[in-house]
């Protein structure tokens, strides 16, 4: 069994798979999530968690840090196969295909999902090459100069940068830098676009340029982003899940699913008190 | 509405103007309605009257639509100063021309009830000009919102004195007559001076809410002390 890849065919360039089952509609959601728990050695960090992300819509998580929101994230794509402690129970639906499933490789899953980190981590070479490296590798065929401008021009970085590509990335300043990520992200042509936490190290106006760049991004690809800040959430955000952490006698922290709705919906009328206790800064 | 930060703050500017033009529209039908009142009573037709009332329900869905509209934007915004202060004030506008609306109603509903007025020539005159003397301050009311025009809260404040004498004047007009009209007649003729008063009263709350908009603080009087009974 292959991944199913419901990019348009112009955005294809990988070698070495075919596209399986149809383009994405947009009644079907990306992720299905059912019944979702992670488990890092004996300590259940989430569990029970039950959720969809729907296509070319920017999906939030909120909640408590500990909550397990980046612990969720990283079963979109995969990420915790890294972490060796860690086993994930219940299903993760991508385009109807079981993600764990036996066949499924977690290379090929990586590479439909472009992941923006906390901190800013472009690689220390140049600007170009932070862009050209993944493609390349995977085996890009057309023109690389292409791609460089195109994803830069994306990521609205193309005009502060166009005229100092081989200078190197670092130099850039923090905004600029997570923007190099996410050019960086999309230049793989992914599917989807993981973010956790990408503008806690950013000032206000490089984190209000982020929000505007997600905006712009999520008529092309489906976003979902982890962040504490909440403000943030409501402003960028679709939907928005809320995560909290439950503390049993014994001590044992574990985060579950409160609420998912409308974002809309959670920062004006939520359903649970709890939600609302978080969102309106009561949280004990 | 000025950002410092227009360019990746320009979905939720658009969002403001969207709201503004909204409201606006929304202000446009009630005064449709107004006038259609005016017509209805002054021309005795019951069907306009009708009228009336089936287009309000248009207005209270779009008021409702509005008012939630706002809402969330407040919730997901975050507004501060101008921002908040056009949020907050539009609320508030979003109520005067609500109920604006319902005292348009209020009058085609008593037309109704009563089948139809029979008018002397000179109640008929009053009516008609302090019905149309109203609904030109709605209308001017509107322009006020439209053009976010801070001198016109205090311009409309004076030109409703205009309203309220005509309210008086036919007042005393129903008294003289009221031993020929007829106790009912006389009493709901003092209902649409009332109402078509009201109106205009919200109309000046209107523009006393862009002056605020506008300048953060109202005009002389504060708009709260009007539209009170
Ligand atoms: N690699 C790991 N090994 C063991 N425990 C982990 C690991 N990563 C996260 N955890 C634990 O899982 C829980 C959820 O963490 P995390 O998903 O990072 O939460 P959040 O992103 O909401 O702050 C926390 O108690 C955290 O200490
Ligand atoms: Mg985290």
């Amino acid at each position: 069994m292959t991944i199913p890849d419901p990019r348009p065919e112009t955005r294809r360039f990988e070698v070495g798979h075919s596209a399986s089952i149809g383009a994405s509609k947009s009644a079907e959601p990306v992720f299905d999530i059912d019944d979702l728990s992670v488990t890092y050695g004996d300590f259940r960090a989430v569990e029970g968690i039950t959720l969809d992300i729907q296509p070319s819509e920017i999906t939030a998580f909120i909640g408590p840090s500990g909550c397990g929101k980046t612990t969720v994230l990283r079963c979109f794509n995969r990420m915790n196969d890294l972490i060796e402690s860690a086993s994930v129970e219940g299903s993760i639906r991508y385009h109807g295909v079981n993600l764990y499933g036996p066949r499924i490789d977690p290379v090929e899953v990586r590479r439909r999902m472009g992941m923006v980190f906390q901190k800013p981590n472009p690689f220390p070479k140049s600007i170009y090459d932070n862009i050209a490296f993944g493609p390349r590798v995977a085996g890009h065929k057309g023109n690389l100069d292409d791609l460089v401008e195109e994803s830069l021009t994306r990521a609205a970085l193309w005009d502060e940068v166009s005229g100092k590509l081989a200078e190197p990335a670092l130099a850039l300043s923090g905004g600029q830098q997570q923007r190099l990520c996410i050019a960086r992200a999309i230049a793989t042509s992914p599917d989807v676009v993981l973010m956790d936490e990408p503008c806690s190290a950013l000032d206000p106006i490089a984190t209000l340029k982020i929000e505007e760049l997600m905006l712009e991004l999520k008529k092309d690809y489906t976003i979902v982003i982890v962040t504490h800040n909440m403000q943030q959430a409501a402003r960028v955000s679709d939907r928005t899940a809320f995560f909290t952490v439950d503390v049993r006698a014994e001590g044992v922290r574990t985060g579950r699913l409160v609420e998912f709705d409308d974002t809309g919906v959670i920062f004006t009328n939520p359903r649970e008190q709890s939600t609302e206790d978080y969102i309106t800064g009561r949280f004990g | 509405m000025q950002h410092p930060h227009d360019e990746t703050r320009h979905r939720y500017s658009e969002s403001l103007d969207a709201t503004l033009r909204s409201t606006v529209e929304l202000g446009a039908l009630v005064l449709e309605n107004v006038r259609r009142t005016t017509e209805a009573l002054l021309e005795n037709r019951l069907d306009l009257a009708h009228q009336v009332i089936e287009a309000d329900d248009e207005i209270d869905e779009k008021y409702a639509a509005l008012e939630h509209r706002v809402f969330e934007v407040m919730a997901r915004q975050q507004p501060v100063a101008g921002d908040l202060r056009f949020l907050v004030a539009m609320t508030r506008i979003l109520y005067e021309i609500e109920r604006s609306g319902d005292l348009a109603v209020n009058c085609a509903k008593g037309l109704i009830r009563r089948e139809g007025y029979s008018l002397s020539a000179n109640v008929q005159s009053l009516l008609a000009r302090m019905s149309r003397k109203a609904a030109d301050l709605f209308s001017r009311g509107l322009d006020a919102l439209a053009d976010l025009d801070a001198e016109a809260g205090a311009r409309l404040d004076e030109a409703d004195d205009a309203v309220d004498d005509l309210v008086g004047e036919l007042y005393s007009a129903i008294a003289q007559r009221s031993g020929d009209m007829g106790f009912d007649l006389a009493v709901e003729l003092s209902r649409v001076g009332r109402y078509m008063e009201r109106i205009a009263d919200h109309a000046v709350n209107i523009a006393e809410h862009v002056t605020f908009i506008v300048t953060g603080s109202f005009p002389e009087e504060p708009a709260a002390t009007k539209d009170e009974g």
